[in-house]
């Protein structure tokens, strides 16, 4: 009997390609780590990850492999991350640096694959995409169209113009 | 499912309560781009959805087109709102409202969930747009935090009346909103099923009926503040215990119409119950506080500061299983200050229930001695805060005894506890987790207690931890204490932030208060006169003058070899240096923040120094140059010899001990002049209470519910 730390698993990504990884790599993922608990049996069993690709899968085990000692977050952790700080330690920066496609992929990967502190990164990565741009920029910067006419514009500015300074 | 797990955690983790307080949700659902592909397998098993399979197709083509131009279309409502939900100005959400209709449903939730009300044009805009009758949003309806307390006094029941029509306020802090009446506040709640928390702290006016609206309309509740809200009697908080059956989290302090009725209907209801605070409340009798105890298996602190006729009985009455008093595991808090008919049979009852007591405040229990805290040292690692102040019977004994049995002890609080020396301010200084230590009047201990505190625990001769974690010390009124006492207590605490010594002789001195902090304006002229508290960055700076004042003394004693180097600039050397113009009854402390270290300086070979008979009685604190740290504690002068001995630098020339003159000899300390006693007690009150609750620890999720 190997220990867990030995033993690998087998991903299929959705275009069904097969991914050998270490299970602890693998069980940054919840998803993964409560698949594996309830077939038992590592490793034998490929886990079958429907609406992730395999550019993408591979692109979130890069992740994991980096943070797989990292500590399991704690409560403490939580409250923190209530605090909307959107500080981004480097090598996740780096990480993220990616085109916006891969970057939302990346997002709904780990939302899916229940990578709480993965997640974390991307949301607050594009959150600093949003941060001190006006409307105008941010559509330009996600590529959205405005779909409001130049009154329901000026409504809603006027019906929230409270948010302005505070 | 398995989509739908992480999502719905992800929905509960953007939100700050335990209930939903996230965005309305329903809206969103026909913009949730997951459905889409969701609905596309589902419609593939039927078997004559061909129409619909083209228009599925159809759809799920220009979702595709569309993501494929803007990536960001691929993100489901969830979890654009996660995204949102890290942006923490307003302004940046209301710039998200106006980037596309999608976008705006998705952050108008967060904008409105707590909207400003910290200036009044903020508030005239936000009760504009909630008023407005043709409005793009329902602003109304998404407000579920309103916090009133900023503008306190100003606020108004018209300023109130405004925000009516919100009727999904979860969180209502109107804390010190001291003009608002039942008019204000009562069509706010009226028609509120959702309300948690409610905070009317300060609210003199408000009235049973405000209080039975609450009882009759928000059957949720679970916190309620109505501190200092005088008017309230038993009629509308038996009611309110009656009806609303969620209640966690009571502040009844203050609210002298509330007897022992409200109190017996709240514990015979509300099985729930996690906190209560009752400060105040004078007519309370000890059956209340029996019953409580009994009926609320989860409480987990529990105050009655200041109940002043609660008696023993309310914890010798909890009933015995086979002679064993029934336990109640969950009491982390219990607060009795100044209920002074507890005596050591209470406590001792106390301690046997409660054994997982974390914090205890039995503070201005006067009756108490010994007996009482040898019971508590049975609480062994659990208790962290435990304030004896004015217990003013116990000794050493007790206090040695609880140093030793519980070792995690955090803070503690010895004001006025007169009887105490310097052997228990020793015994505690040991304790590794020690941040606040208070001794206020406890004027027997001298500059022995203070090297012991810096000194911190003191393990085969070596500091057991890295560096000292106190934060906070209270020496006020300690009057024997010198300048160099303290001088080495803020070398040796790079973590001290607050050091009171109000009234000791040795720091009225006008170049050391241009440290200290402003005295309160309610003192008078005398307070002030006395008054030397140093926080924050006074007591760096204090550090800082007194290094400086080394420094530059030493420069001056150009005979004097320059000894010892370190890695946290906190050298501590003592020099004993007959020729001192003061005629050596003047120690002089150096220290050398610049760790300039000539060779052949310092003959000592480095390594922990041994400490002697610490903790003995006699005082006599050696130090030896050559060392960093190197301390050594000597049961008596003849030590020194030995000392000297064993470790080669302490020549005669570099020994020094703190007690000028014949202070050495085993010489008791000399009780401190009391003629000032009477002026200061008043003050010295306000010191310990500025205390008491910052030392109060958070648990967890458990004050998250009284308010924002």
């Amino acid at each position: 009997m190997s220990t867990e730390a030995e033993q690998t698993v087998k991903l299929v990504s959705s275009d069904n390609v097969e991914i050998v990884t270490e299970r602890k790599i693998a069980e940054r993922s919840m998803l993964i780590k409560n698949m594996i608990e309830d077939l038992g049996a590592p490793g034998e069993e490929p886990i079958p990850i429907m609406n992730v690709s395999e550019a993408v899968l591979r692109k979130v085990l890069e992740w994991c492999t980096h943070h797989k000692n990292d500590p399991a977050p704690t409560q403490d952790d939580d409250a923190d991350s209530r605090k909307k700080t959107t500080d981004i330690e480097d090598w996740d920066q780096k990480f993220m640096q990616v085109d916006q496609e891969m970057l939302f992929e990346i997002i709904l990967a780990a939302n899916y694959m229940d990578i709480k502190a993965l997640l974390d990164v991307g949301c607050k990565t594009v959150a600093n995409m949003i941060k001190g741009k006006s409307p105008e920029e941010i559509r330009k910067t996600f590529n959205i169209q405005n779909d409001f006419t130049p009154e329901e514009e000026d409504q809603i500015r006027r019906e929230n113009e409270w948010a302005e300074d505070r | 499912m398995v989509r739908a797990r992480p999502l719905r955690r992800m929905s509960s983790g953007s939100s700050d309560s335990s209930s939903s307080t996230s965005p309305e949700r329903g809206r969103d659902d026909d913009n949730d781009s997951f459905m889409m592909q969701a609905n596309d397998s589902q419609s593939s098993l039927g078997a004559d959805l061909s129409p619909e399979l083209s228009e599925d197709a159809e759809l799920r083509r220009i979702y595709e087109e569309r993501c494929r131009v803007s990536p960001v279309h691929r993100l489901p409502a969830e979890l654009l709102i996660s995204i949102f939900s890290r942006l923490s100005a307003p302004k940046d959400l209301q710039n998200c409202m106006l980037v596309s209709k999608e976008w705006a449903k998705n952050s108008v939730g967060l904008l409105w969930h707590r909207p400003a009300m910290n200036k009044w044009d903020s508030i005239h805009s936000v009760v504009q747009s909630i008023r407005k009758a043709k409005k793009f949003f329902a602003y109304q309806d998404l407000v579920k935090r309103l916090n009133m307390s900023t503008l306190a006094l100003q606020v108004s029941d018209g300023t109130l009346l405004g925000m009516a029509p919100c009727k999904r306020i979860e969180r209502l802090t109107l804390t010190n909103c001291s003009k608002l009446t039942d008019i204000g506040i009562q069509p706010l709640i009226t028609g509120n099923r959702v309300l948690l928390a409610l905070d009317v702290t300060g609210l003199e006016q408000i009235t049973d009926r405000t209080m039975i609206t609450v009882a009759e309309t928000c059957l949720r509740l679970q916190g309620l503040n109505v501190t200092g809200c005088k008017k309230i009697t038993d009629a509308s908080i038996a009611a309110l215990a009656k009806s609303c059956r969620h209640l966690k989290r009571l502040k009844f302090n203050n609210c002298l119409q509330l007897t022992d009725t409200s109190i017996m209907t709240i514990a015979a209801y509300s099985t729930h119950l996690l906190e209560i605070d009752l400060y105040g409340l004078q007519s309370l009798e000890s059956p209340a506080v029996t019953a409580l105890l009994i009926s609320c298996p989860h409480l987990r602190e529990m105050r009655l500061a200041h109940c002043s006729r609660i008696n023993d009985s309310a914890f010798l009455d909890i009933p015995t299983e086979l002679d064993v008093p029934v336990k109640f595991e969950s009491l982390r808090i219990l607060d009795l200050t100044d209920c002074g008919e507890v005596g050591d049979k209470g406590v001792e009852r106390i301690i046997q229930s409660c054994p997982r007591l974390r914090n205890l405040i039995l503070a201005k229990c006067r009756e108490i001695t010994d007996r009482a805290v040898f019971a508590i040292t049975k609480l062994g690692k659990n208790l962290h805060y435990i304030h004896l102040g004015h217990c003013q019977h116990i000794t050493d004994l007790s206090v040695e005894a609880l140093a030793k049995a519980c070792n995690r002890i955090r803070y503690i609080d010895l004001a006025c506890c007169s009887n105490l020396t310097d052997n228990s301010v020793t015994k505690l200084a040991g304790l590794p987790k020690l941040k606040r230590i208070g001794l206020v009047k406890c004027a027997g201990i001298t500059d022995r207690s203070i090297y012991a505190l810096a000194m911190g625990e003191y393990k085969n001769g070596k500091r057991s931890h890295s560096a000292s974690v106190l934060e906070r010390v209270h020496l006020s009124y300690c009057t024997l204490l010198t300048l160099d006492g303290i001088h080495v207590l803020l070398n040796n605490c790079p973590k001290l932030t607050h050091l009171s010594l109000t009234g000791v002789q040795a720091f009225l001195r006008d170049e050391l208060l241009a440290f200290c902090r402003e005295a309160p304006p309610e003192f008078n002229d005398h307070q002030r006169d006395v008054f030397c508290v140093f926080s924050g960055t006074g007591v760096s700076r204090l550090r800082e003058f007194l290094n400086e004042q080394k420094a530059h003394a030493d420069a001056n004693r150009s005979a004097t070899p320059s000894v010892g180097s370190s890695d946290m600039g906190m050298i501590i050397e003592q020099h004993m240096d007959n020729s001192d113009s003061a005629g050596s009854s003047t120690p002089v402390i150096m220290v050398d923040i610049h760790g300039s270290h000539p060779a052949g300086a310092t003959p000592v070979a480095p390594g922990p120094v041994q400490v002697i008979g610490a903790g003995q009685a006699s005082p006599g604190l050696v130090f030896t140059p050559g060392h960093p740290t190197m301390w050594q504690l000597n049961v008596s002068q003849s030590n020194v010899t030995n000392l000297s001995q064993s470790a080669p630098a302490a020549t005669s020339g570099m020994t020094w001990s703190i007690y000028p003159g014949p202070a050495h000899n085993n010489v008791p300390p000399v009780p401190p002049p009391h003629g000032a006693a009477q002026h200061v007690t008043g003050m010295m009150g306000a010191t310990i209470l500025d205390d008491v609750d910052e030392g109060d620890e958070a648990f967890g999720e458990g004050s998250e519910t009284m308010g924002d």
